[in-house]
C-alpha cells in the first residue's frame, strides 16, 4: 500500500540487494588509490637522458594566461619548424585553477600532457603528488641555461635540492594610478613612494577628484597575493617554513592597517567584483593590479595610465611575485620528456622569452631578455612596463604557507575578506586561517616530505 | 447590490492580475534584454557609471571576438551529439525497462524497478570521483562516449513510463498478444505509438538536461574541440585581465539563442510534453 | 500507485501472460527476455551509480589526496573533522536557507504564477511560454548573464535602484546578499517548471466543485484552500521530491556566479564536496561530505514519503 516501490522489499530481497551490493563492494576496492605508506615524489636523476631520443609529438596544458593562445601558437610553429617536434596546444581551463583541478584529477597516465602549466599556488602540490619531474638533471642535459633566469622567479620554483619549474608567464603586483584624477589633485605625476604618503595624498584625491582613491582586489589567487606587500613591508609574514607567524604584531597591525584605509579614513574600498574594471572606468583613483593586466588596462581605460612601485612599508620595499611556470608531468615515458624539455627550453630562451613577454606584458624571465633589443624597444613605447621590470629587482619568494598548502591561499583569502568586508577582528579571522592551514599541513603535506 | 460589488471586485481583481503577468513577464524578460544590449556594446559602453541603457551602436565585433577566440561551430555540433545520441539512448533504455517491469514476468521485477528508481537519490556529485578514473581508465577522456556513456543510465524516464504504462487500456496488448507479436513488437508497435505525451516529456527532461551539462563535460573533457556549449563558454572569462562583459556576453547569448528560438518554435508541444510528465505522476 | 497494480493482478489483467506451459519448458527465456529489456539499464546504474556509490563510501575514509596515487586509511577521521570543523555549522546553515528557499519559495511562487496563468487573462499563452524559457536555458550562460544584471556598478539591477534613489545592495561582497542572489537566479530559472506543473493540475480542478463552494458563500480564498490545495497533493509531493533533488544538486549557477563566496556565502554542502575534491584536492574529504550530505537526502526523502503518504491515502 506503500507510494513508494523501493520500501516493498520483504527479507528476501533485502538478502538479494546485500548480495548484490556486496558484489560491487569488491569492486569498488579496486581502482583509486594505493592504502599505506607514504606518498613518494620523482625522484631526480632516475633517467640517464644521454640514451633517450625525444618523441616526436607532445601536448601542452595552457590556459593560455594574458589571453595569448596566438602567441603561444606563434611559438609553437617556430619549434615545429626548428626541431620537427609537433607540439598540441590544449587549452585546458580558463585559468590557472582550472588547469590544476584537470591536472591533478587526471590519473590516468594517457590522459595527461607532456608540459603543463604550474602556477605559483599548484605547483608545490603536483610535486607532492608525485605529479611531476625535477628538471635539473635534464636541464643540464639540454644545456638549458638556467642560470640566466631571474634568480627569484627561478628559486620560487626550488624545494629539497631541485627545480620542478621554469618560469613562463610570471607577474608581479604593480601600482596603477590614474594620471588625469593625480592632475586634478594637484600630486605629482609618480605613484607613492610609500603607505605614509599615500595617507597624506588620498584626502586630496578624494577631496579634489571625488572619486575613491584606491581600489582594493578580493579573491582568491589575489587578495593575499598584494597584501604580501603591506604585510611584508611591516616586517611580517604569513608564515616561516612552515610554520605560520600571522599572531605576531606585525601582521596583526598590517591587518589593521588596511582596516583603517577602508573604514576610518574610508581612502580605499574592496572592488565588487574587479578592482582592474573599476579603475579602467575611473571609479577609483589607482589599484594594485598584476602586471599581466597592463596590456588590458592601457586598451580599456580612456585616461592616461601610470604605474608605479608598490608603497613601501615602515620596513621597506615588498613585492611577491606569482603567475605561473611550466612543469614536466612525471609519468609520462622519457621520450616524451625529453621532447617536452627541448620545447620548454625553446620557449624560454632569450628570444622567445622576449616575444612572449612583449606581447602580453608578462615579465621577461631572463636577464638576457630583459636586456635585450626587443624589450628595449617595448619600455620606448610602453614607459609603464619599465616600472614593472624594475620593480622585478626588489621581488622575494612567496611563504610557504600560502602557496604550498593545499588551501592556504583560500584559507587566508577567507581571513583578509573578513577583514576587509566586515571589518572583523584580524587576531581572530587569523587565527582561524592558521589553525586551517597547519592542520591541512598535517594531513596534506607532511606525510608527503 | 451585491452583484454590482461582486463585478466591480473582479474587475478589480482583474486588473491587479493584468499588472501582476505584466511584472512577472518583465522579471523574466528584463535580464535576457540586458544581456542581448550588452552584447553589443563596446568596453567603455559597459564600464560607464551611470549604466548606458542602449548601444552606440548595433555592431557584431564582439560576436567576432567570441568566434575568433574559442570554436563555438565546435561546441554547437559537440553539444547536438551528445544531446541527440545521449537522450535518445536514454529514451529506449527507459522504455524497454519500464515494458520490463509492467509487462513481463520476472521474479525480482519490483527489486529492479526500486534499484532504479532509487538511482534518483544519488547525486552526481557523489560519484563524480570514481566515475571520473573509470572514465579515464578506459582512455575515454575527449571522448563522446565518456562525455554521454556515464549519465546514461534512465531512472526518471523508467519511473515515468511505469506510471504510463499501468494507465494503459489492457485491450490493446491483449489484441497484441492473440496476434501473436513479441514482446519487442508489442512495445515498439502498440505501446510508443500511443505513449507521445509521456514520451516527449521524457525526451524534454532529456534532452534539456543533456544540452545544459555543465559538471560532468567539464571534468572528462579538456581540448576546446570536444567541448560543449556550456563548457566552452567559460573559456570566454578572462583571467589576468579585464573581464570583458560584451564578449562574455556575446557567447552567453550565442550559447542561449539556439535554445530559445527551439523553445518558442515549439512551445506549445514543449509545455504540454512537460506537464504530461508530471501530471501522470 | 502499487493499489494499481494488486488491483490489476486480481483482475488477471497484468501484461498478457505467456502460456504457462511454455513458461514452464523454458525458464530461462523468461530471464533472458528480462535481461534484454531490463538489463542494459541495470548494469549501467551499476557501474556508474552503485559501484561509485560505494567507491566513494570507501574513499571517505581514506586521507587522499586527489592526483596522488597513494593513500592512507584514516578510518572514521574525515568524519570527525567535518563534525568538528568550525566552518561546517555555516555550510550547513547555507545549504539549509538555500534549500528551503529555493524549495519552498519555488513552490509558492510557481504556485502562485499557475493560479494567475489559470485565470481567463488575455496573453496568458503567452506569458506561459515566456515563464518557462529559462528553465531550458544552461545554468552556466543562466549565471553569467544574472551576473551582469546584478554587478553593482556596471549593472541593470545597481541602474535600477538608481533611478528610485537607492544605492545597489553589495551582490558580490556580502555574504548574505550574494546567498539571496544565487537563490533569486535559481528561481528565475526553475520557478517557471514549478508554474506550469501546478497549472496543468489546476486544470483538472472540476470547475462546478468551485461553483458550488461559491454558491455555498465560500470566498475565493476559502474555496481556493479548502478545495483546491488538497486537490493539488499528490502534485505537490512530485514536486516536492524533484525541486529538492535538483536544489541539492545545484552547482552551475554558484559555479558561474560565485564559485561558493564570497566568504563562503554561498558554500553549500553540494558545492563544498566540489571544491573539496577538486579545488583543495582533499578526495576523502570530500567523499566524506558527500556520504553525508548523502545520507540526509535518504533521510528526508524517507520523511517527506512518510508524510505525503499519510496525507494523500487518509
Amino acid at each position: 500500500m506503500s507510494v513508494v516501490p523501493a520500501t516493498n522489499l520483504n527479507r528476501r530481497r533485502l538478502l538479494q540487494l546485500a548480495a548484490l551490493l556486496g558484489g560491487t563492494a569488491t569492486l569498488a576496492a579496486c581502482g583509486g588509490p594505493a592504502v599505506g605508506g607514504s606518498g613518494e615524489t620523482a625522484q631526480a636523476g632516475a633517467t640517464d637522458w644521454a640514451g633517450i631520443t625525444p618523441a616526436k609529438e607532445i601536448t601542452w596544458w595552457s590556459n593560455h594566461p594574458g589571453a595569448s593562445k596566438a602567441v603561444e601558437e606563434e611559438l609553437i610553429k617556430r619549434f615545429q619548424a626548428a626541431e620537427g617536434i609537433k607540439v598540441n596546444l590544449v587549452t585546458a581551463g580558463a585559468n590557472y585553477d582550472e588547469v590544476a583541478q584537470k591536472f591533478q584529477a587526471a590519473s590516468g597516465a594517457n590522459n595527461i600532457p607532456d608540459l603543463v602549466i604550474a602556477s605559483d599556488v599548484w605547483w608545490f602540490r603536483y610535486m607532492i603528488n608525485g605529479q611531476i619531474l625535477p628538471l635539473d638533471g635534464l636541464a643540464k642535459h639540454l644545456e638549458f641555461n638556467t642560470d640566466d633566469f631571474n634568480k627569484t622567479l627561478f628559486d620560487d620554483y626550488n624545494f629539497s635540492g631541485n627545480h620542478w619549474a621554469v618560469p613562463y608567464a610570471r607577474s608581479t603586483p604593480l601600482f596603477y594610478y590614474n594620471k588625469k584624477v593625480w592632475q586634478a589633485a594637484g600630486l605629482p605625476d609618480r605613484a607613492p613612494k610609500s603607505w605614509d604618503e599615500f595617507d597624506q595624498w588620498a584626502p586630496k584625491i578624494a577631496a579634489s577628484a571625488g572619486v575613491v582613491p584606491l581600489g582594493l582586489g578580493k579573491g582568491t589567487s589575489w587578495a593575499a597575493w598584494w597584501f604580501c606587500n603591506i604585510l611584508w613591508g611591516r616586517g611580517g609574514a604569513y608564515s616561516k617554513d612552515w610554520t605560520m607567524t600571522l599572531d605576531t604584531p606585525e601582521a596583526i597591525e598590517a591587518a589593521k592597517y588596511v582596516q583603517k584605509l577602508i573604514f576610518e579614513d574610508k581612502t580605499a574600498a574592496v572592488t565588487a567584483k574587479d578592482q582592474v574594471a573599476d579603475f579602467g572606468a575611473g571609479l577609483t583613483g589607482c589599484t594594485l593590479a598584476s602586471t599581466g593586466s597592463l596590456s588590458g588596462i592601457l586598451k580599456a581605460a580612456q585616461f592616461e595610465v601610470g604605474t608605479g612601485f608598490l608603497p613601501e612599508g615602515p620596513k621597506g620595499q615588498a613585492c611577491p611575485t606569482g603567475g605561473t611556470g611550466l612543469a614536466i608531468p612525471a609519468k609520462k615515458s622519457p621520450e616524451q620528456q625529453l621532447a617536452a624539455a627541448k620545447f620548454l627550453k625553446f620557449l624560454t630562451n632569450t628570444e622567445n622569452t622576449a616575444y612572449f613577454s612583449s606581447n602580453t606584458g608578462y615579465m621577461p624571465v631572463r636577464t638576457s631578455a630583459r636586456d635585450g633589443a626587443t624589450m628595449a624597444q617595448v619600455y620606448a613605447k610602453t614607459p609603464q612596463f619599465r616600472t614593472a621590470v624594475d620593480q622585478l629587482q626588489t621581488t622575494r619568494v612567496q611563504d610557504w604557507g600560502r602557496v604550498f598548502v593545499p588551501g592556504g591561499d583560500k584559507e587566508l583569502t577567507t581571513a583578509l575578506e573578513k577583514i576587509m568586508l566586515q571589518q572583523a577582528d584580524p587576531s581572530s579571522s587569523f587565527a582561524t586561517a592558521s589553525s586551517a592551514i597547519e592542520k591541512s599541513f598535517e594531513q596534506n603535506v607532511k606525510s608527503y616530505l | 447590490m451585491a452583484a454590482i460589488v461582486d463585478s466591480g471586485r473582479r474587475r478589480a481583481g482583474k486588473a491587479g492580475s493584468y499588472l501582476w503577468l505584466a511584472a512577472a513577464v518583465a522579471v523574466m524578460v528584463l535580464p535576457l534584454v540586458w544581456m542581448i544590449l550588452a552584447s553589443f556594446k563596446e568596453r567603455d559602453e559597459i564600464y560607464t557609471v551611470p549604466a548606458q541603457w542602449l548601444p552606440a551602436s548595433f555592431d557584431l565585433s564582439n560576436y567576432a571576438a567570441a568566434l575568433a577566440a574559442v570554436p563555438f561551430g565546435n561546441f554547437f555540433l559537440n553539444s547536438v551529439i551528445t544531446t541527440v545520441i545521449g537522450a535518445g539512448i536514454k529514451m529506449a533504455l527507459g522504455l524497454t525497462t519500464a515494458y520490463a517491469v509492467v509487462f513481463l514476468e520476472f521474479p525480482f521485477k519490483k527489486f529492479i524497478f526500486g534499484l532504479t528508481v532509487f538511482a534518483l537519490l544519488v547525486p552526481q556529485q557523489i560519484v563524480i570521483i570514481p566515475n571520473y578514473t573509470l572514465i579515464a581508465e578506459l582512455g575515454w577522456i575527449n571522448t563522446y562516449q565518456g562525455i554521454i556513456v556515464p549519465g546514461l543510465a534512465s531512472a526518471f524516464g523508467t519511473f515515468l513510463f511505469r506510471q504510463h504504462f499501468l494507465t494503459l487500456p489492457v485491450s490493446i496488448l491483449e489484441a497484441a498478444a492473440l496476434d501473436g507479436a513479441s514482446h519487442w513488437t508489442r512495445l515498439w508497435r502498440f505501446i510508443v505509438p500511443i505513449s507521445a505525451p509521456t514520451m516527449s516529456a521524457v525526451a524534454l527532461v532529456s534532452i534539456v538536461s543533456e544540452w545544459n551539462e555543465y559538471l560532468w563535460p567539464l571534468l572528462v573533457v579538456d581540448r576546446a574541440d570536444m567541448m560543449t556549449l556550456p563548457l566552452g563558454l567559460t573559456l570566454l572569462q578572462n583571467n589576468d585581465g579585464v573581464t570583458n562583459w560584451g564578449v562574455l556576453m556575446a557567447g552567453t547569448v550565442l550559447v542561449t539563442a539556439p535554445v530559445l528560438a527551439v523553445f518558442f518554435a515549439l512551445q506549445r508541444r514543449i509545455v504540454s510534453g512537460l506537464t504530461a510528465g508530471a501530471v501522470t505522476g | 500507485m502499487s493499489t494499481m497494480v494488486e488491483n490489476r493482478r486480481q483482475m488477471g489483467i497484468t501484461a498478457p501472460p505467456p502460456p504457462l506451459r511454455r513458461r514452464r519448458r523454458w525458464p530461462w527465456k523468461s530471464w533472458l527476455l528480462f535481461l534484454l529489456f531490463a538489463g542494459p539499464n541495470v548494469a549501467l546504474l551499476i557501474v556508474f551509480t552503485y559501484k561509485p556509490l560505494l567507491q566513494s563510501l570507501y574513499y571517505s575514509t581514506l586521507q587522499w589526496n586527489i592526483g596522488s596515487a597513494t593513500a592512507r586509511q584514516v578510518g572514521l577521521g574525515n568524519y570527525i573533522d567535518w563534525f568538528t570543523d568550525p566552518t561546517t555549522a555555516h555550510v550547513v546553515m547555507v545549504t539549509v536557507v538555500f534549500t528551503i528557499a529555493t524549495v519552498g519559495g519555488g513552490m509558492v511562487l510557481g504556485l502562485a504564477l499557475a493560479v494567475l496563468l489559470n485565470r481567463r487573462l488575455r496573453g496568458r499563452g503567452a506569458a506561459r511560454t515566456v515563464v518557462v524559457a529559462p528553465y531550458v536555458l544552461s545554468g552556466v550562460a543562466v549565471g553569467l548573464l544574472w551576473l551582469f544584471v546584478f554587478d553593482p556598478n556596471f549593472g541593470i539591477c545597481a541602474a535600477l535602484l538608481r533611478a528610485v534613489g537607492l544605492a545597489s545592495p553589495d551582490w558580490y561582497n556580502d555574504p548574505q546578499w550574494a546567498l539571496l542572489m544565487v537563490i533569486v537566479v535559481y528561481l528565475w530559472k526553475n520557478v517557471g517548471y514549478v508554474a506550469l506543473v501546478y497549472l496543468a493540475a489546476l486544470q483538472t480542478v472540476p470547475a462546478d466543485l468551485l461553483e458550488a463552494a461559491a454558491l455555498d458563500g465560500a470566498t475565493p480564498f476559502h474555496a481556493f484552500r479548502r478545495i483546491v490545495l488538497p486537490l493539488l497533493g499528490p502534485t505537490t509531493f512530485f514536486l516536492a521530491v524533484t525541486t529538492l533533488l535538483s536544489s541539492l544538486q545545484s552547482f552551475d549557477i554558484i559555479q558561474a556566479m560565485t564559485q561558493g563566496g564570497p566568504l563562503e556565502g554561498t558554500t553549500t554542502m553540494m558545492y563544498q564536496i566540489y571544491q573539496e575534491g577538486f579545488q583543495t584536492g582533499r578526495a576523502g574529504y570530500s567523499s566524506a561530505v558527500a556520504t553525508i550530505l548523502f545520507v540526509v537526502l535518504l533521510l528526508v526523502t524517507f520523511v517527506q514519503m512518510k508524510y505525503v503518504e499519510k496525507r494523500v491515502h487518509y
